[in-house]
């Protein structure tokens, strides 16, 4: 199998964008990313492009999202497909690259992974996104992410002594990092007093689906990134002005759709079987990764999500998070771009903004007081539906 | 004057299934047996049990959710996840003065058209 690398990166900045046209946002990411390749000019030499999005038809009434990025980038006939896997839509447009980069099909892929969830009101967008639950058994009820969010976090909390202010000292480190983000949608540091220990606490950080307040919840967001990927081993990789971030590991596993049918419904096994896939794929374990983007759509999410791909002992990883081993300075720095918190989640492009972030990181190019020392392995994970579609990265500077 | 809601009025009820062949039972309905891998015929259903699941649960798992999506005219929704006595699982609504993980409670199906579309049925879990 041939090795892949990312020669190109490109993001937009998060936020609302919803004036915008979903393909503009993406052809912006992915023109960036042409930039930094040092390609654009020849940009129909492309062989692929891969869209990862999760609900264009919902958000925007539109679909065929990928023609209409070809279009606008002028790059017809390059072929285009699109990828859908909920808001791991992203990491799986990655992956897909991936394997036709290492099929032999393909020797050069843009991948851009995008989302514009804000021309809806905020109730309607919740909505929405529910519809990735069981039709009958969980949307019929009226339930949705946020309602599994929060009823994970109760079973957490009363089994291993998590407290709601753990949960606000994710939010704390995370905005310190999202605050330094150029990319972040919310670029602002939280305080702990303002957010949990002070009089005003529960007004400022009111509750979303209990035990769950707003500041373990991440924002409704617009954005795209984009990535393009090389076969390192073609003469073709000698085209691209910037070294390039091998990807060592790419996998992803399956869950059941209905959280109840979990054995143990506090066990997320799409996230362990993706990890261990992509370990065994790098021939790495956990204690080779450098820094992790862990998919803290729910901020109890980074912490499960940290135990499964064995950072951390099951129900200890909150226990770290208060020593400060997961902040920027600390042993394993965790979400160093802000995370879904603080950087923002527009669901599709989510996988590929947490790889836009591992290839930042690599290179030494994040901004000062946010970049990891010397960094050698960084691991993403991308979460879709309740953990039953999930994404492992590991992004190698060889 | 016709009142058409008296026609065809049937209480609200939720399926689980039973595989003939092997006796697994499943909520919600599977394609496929996980133990004889038993096909479903969606259709006629052929092969396979059904059965009111109701009655006695235990609570595993709820939350108090604030932001409801469009069309549920509420501040907020009690959600829970129970096991029944026969082991299956289900997710539904809570409506219960003190939850408290554990508790026994008593699983109920109302129709819901809160939500866009034709009316559903929902589960309520309530206190005995
Ligand atoms: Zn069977």
């Amino acid at each position: 199998m041939s090795r892949v690398g990312v020669v190109g990166i490109g993001h937009t900045k998060f936020g609302n964008l919803s004036q915008y046209d979903l393909g503009d946002v993406m052809a912006y990411a992915a023109t960036d990313a042409l930039k930094d390749a040092g390609f654009l000019e020849r940009r129909k030499e492309i062989d692929q492009v891969i869209v990862g999005n999760m609900a264009s038809g919902l958000f925007c009434h539109q679909s065929a999202v990928a023609s209409s990025v070809i279009s606008k980038m002028d790059m017809e006939p390059v072929p285009a497909e699109l990828v859908e896997n909920g808001p791991a839509s992203g990491a799986s447009a990655i992956k897909i690259g991936y394997m036709a980069v290492a099929s032999g099909m393909a020797d050069i892929v843009l991948v851009i992974g995008g989302e514009v969830m804000r021309k809806v009101t905020g109730w309607t967008g919740t909505e929405y996104v529910a519809t990735m639950l069981h039709p009958e058994a969980e949307y019929d009820m009226g339930l949705t992410l946020p309602g599994f969010g929060g009823m994970f976090t109760r079973m957490y909390m009363e089994k291993y002594g998590l407290t709601e202010r753990d949960l606000a000292l994710l939010a704390v480190k995370n905005h310190a990092n999202g605050a330094k983000n150029k990319y972040a949608h919310i670029q602002a540091e939280c305080t702990i007093e303002a957010i949990a220990d002070g009089p005003e606490a529960n007004v400022v950080n009111t509750y979303v689906a209990e035990p769950l307040r707003m500041y373990s919840t991440c924002p409704v967001s617009d954005g795209a990134a984009a990535l393009l990927l090389v076969n390192m081993d073609s003469p073709k990789a000698k085209l691209f002005s910037k070294k390039p971030v091998r990807i060592a590991g790419i996998a992803s596993a399956t869950d059941t759709h209905c959280v109840h049918n979990r054995k143990d419904p506090l066990k997320l096994e799409a996230v362990r079987i993706a990890a261990e896939k992509a370990y065994a794929m790098a021939g790495l374990s956990p204690k080779d990764i450098s820094f992790a983007e862990l998919h803290d759509a729910f901020s109890i999410l980074e912490l499960a999500i940290s135990e499964e791909v064995g950072f951390f002992e099951r129900g200890k990883s909150f226990l770290a998070v208060r020593k400060g081993e997961t902040a920027i300075d600390g042993r394993l720095p965790i979400n160093t771009s802000g995370g879904l918190k603080s950087k923002g989640h527009p669901v599709g492009a989510t996988g590929t903004s947490q790889a836009v972030e591992l290839v930042r990181q690599l290179r030494g190019e994040a901004e000062l007081g946010r970049q990891v020392t010397d960094p050698k392995y960084g691991m993403a994970v991308n979460f879709g539906g309740f953990g039953n579609n999930v994404v492992a990265m590991i992004f190698a500077k060889d | 004057m016709i009142d058409f809601s008296m026609y065809d009025f049937k209480e609200p009820k939720i399926k689980a299934y039973k595989c003939e062949k092997c006796g697994t039972v499943y909520y919600p309905a599977p394609m496929i047996c996980k133990e004889c891998h038993s096909r479903r015929d969606p259709v006629t259903d052929k092969h396979w049990e059904t059965f009111d699941l109701e009655g006695p649960c235990e609570l595993l798992a709820w939350t108090r959710l604030w932001n409801l999506p469009e069309g549920y005219n509420r501040k907020f929704l009690l959600f829970g996840i129970v096991q029944f006595e026969n082991g299956l699982r289900a997710s539904g609504r809570l409506e219960v003065e003190k939850p408290a993980t554990g508790m026994r409670l008593v699983a109920t199906v109302e129709e819901s058209d809160e939500r866009p579309g034709k009316p559903v049925h929902v589960f309520v879990f309530k206190q005995d």
